[in-house]
């Protein structure tokens, strides 16, 4: 089954009609979903900074980033359930969307590089856990991610115009 | 009355000077910005209500973690001020009449004096020795109403 056969096949599922046609499901979703990005996006843009030394210096880094560990994978799950199930409402629309695409690439790549800083700098966070500024590395690690994060704000915003 | 309509809209034929209002992508990139201004300003107050209710941060004083968040709430309420208003300027003969807008200025109103007054208050250094108290139903009105001020900016894009 081609992908796109199988985009016809889920936008006729009884789930994807009711996510098309009931009046209450859409708005609830992007409520939730919008809730959930400035959980995300707050304790995420915190955490960047942190290690960027622009926000409490004087508070560990790993403490700040395992204070909002639980909060932001909550934030997180909650994204990925409602994202899922906007896309589901209507498949068709989305597959030839391209700013849909662009949207998940983008996404892909924001997590990509959270898990290189998590398993490879962050691995030695306790030699410059104390420090008001992280080293270089790291820096660069938290500026990427904070210019990822907001081009999939736009990315995601776009995704409606087009 | 004409002129009213006139000053508010415009002549008819004229082509808008305003850009939000004579390109169509002006407006989405302009909602983006206000996109990454409210998940700054609502993350970081969502944070320091947290701290309040003793959720996060309960090894740093809450005056601390206030201290440390303001300057990027502020940061957040100026780029929800200016891209808020240039949003409006596109069209703001017709969103002066409509109720969710209305409804989401009276919010936002609310919100910041509640912010500027009793959170100020509540995060003050000198509260910092005190027992939470009255402090955390203070953190679960200011979630209310600033998650109202989302929820009544979504009911804007809705109409």
């Amino acid at each position: 089954m081609s992908f796109l056969s199988f985009c016809q096949w889920l936008s006729q599922t009884p789930l994807s009609i009711w996510l098309r046609d009931a009046p209450y499901p859409y708005p609830v979703l992007l409520i939730v979903h919008v809730i959930s990005i400035a959980l995300f996006g707050g304790t995420v843009v915190i955490g960047n900074l942190r290690v960027l030394g622009k926000t409490m210096r004087s508070v560990p880094v790993s403490q700040v980033i395992g204070q909002f560990r639980a909060w932001k994978w909550v934030a997180f799950a909650i994204l990925l359930v409602t994202g899922t199930l906007v896309a589901m409402s209507d498949p068709m629309e989305y597959y030839d969307n391209i700013m849909f695409w662009i949207s998940l690439g983008v996404l892909l790549v924001a997590g990509l590089n959270a898990a290189i800083f998590r398993y490879g700098i962050y691995r030695s966070v306790s030699a410059w856990d104390e420090a008001a500024v992280a080293p270089a590395s790291a820096r660069r690690w938290a500026g990427v991610s904070l210019f990822l994060w907001i081009a999939l704000i736009f990315a995601g915003r776009a995704t409606a115009f087009f | 009355m004409l002129l009213a309509q006139v000053i508010l809209q415009g002549l008819p034929e004229a082509i808008p000077v305003n850009p939000i209002a004579r390109w169509v992508w002006v407006f989405p990139v302009v909602e983006s910005i206000h996109i990454c201004g409210f998940t700054l300003l609502v993350g970081t107050v969502t944070i320091l209500d947290l701290r309040l209710l003793g959720l996060c941060f309960r090894q740093q004083s809450i005056s601390q973690v206030a201290k440390n968040l303001a300057p990027w709430t502020n940061t957040g309420i100026l780029i929800q001020l200016i891209t808020g208003a240039y949003l409006f300027s596109g069209d703001a003969g017709e969103y002066v009449q409509v109720a969710a807008f209305r409804s989401k200025m009276l919010l936002l109103l609310l919100a910041l004096i509640f912010h500027f007054t009793v959170i100020r208050k509540a995060t003050a250094a000198a509260q910092d020795s005190a027992p939470l108290g009255w402090r955390m139903p203070a953190a679960v009105v200011s979630l209310g109403l600033w998650v109202s001020v989302l929820l009544a900016g979504l009911w804007i894009g809705n109409l």
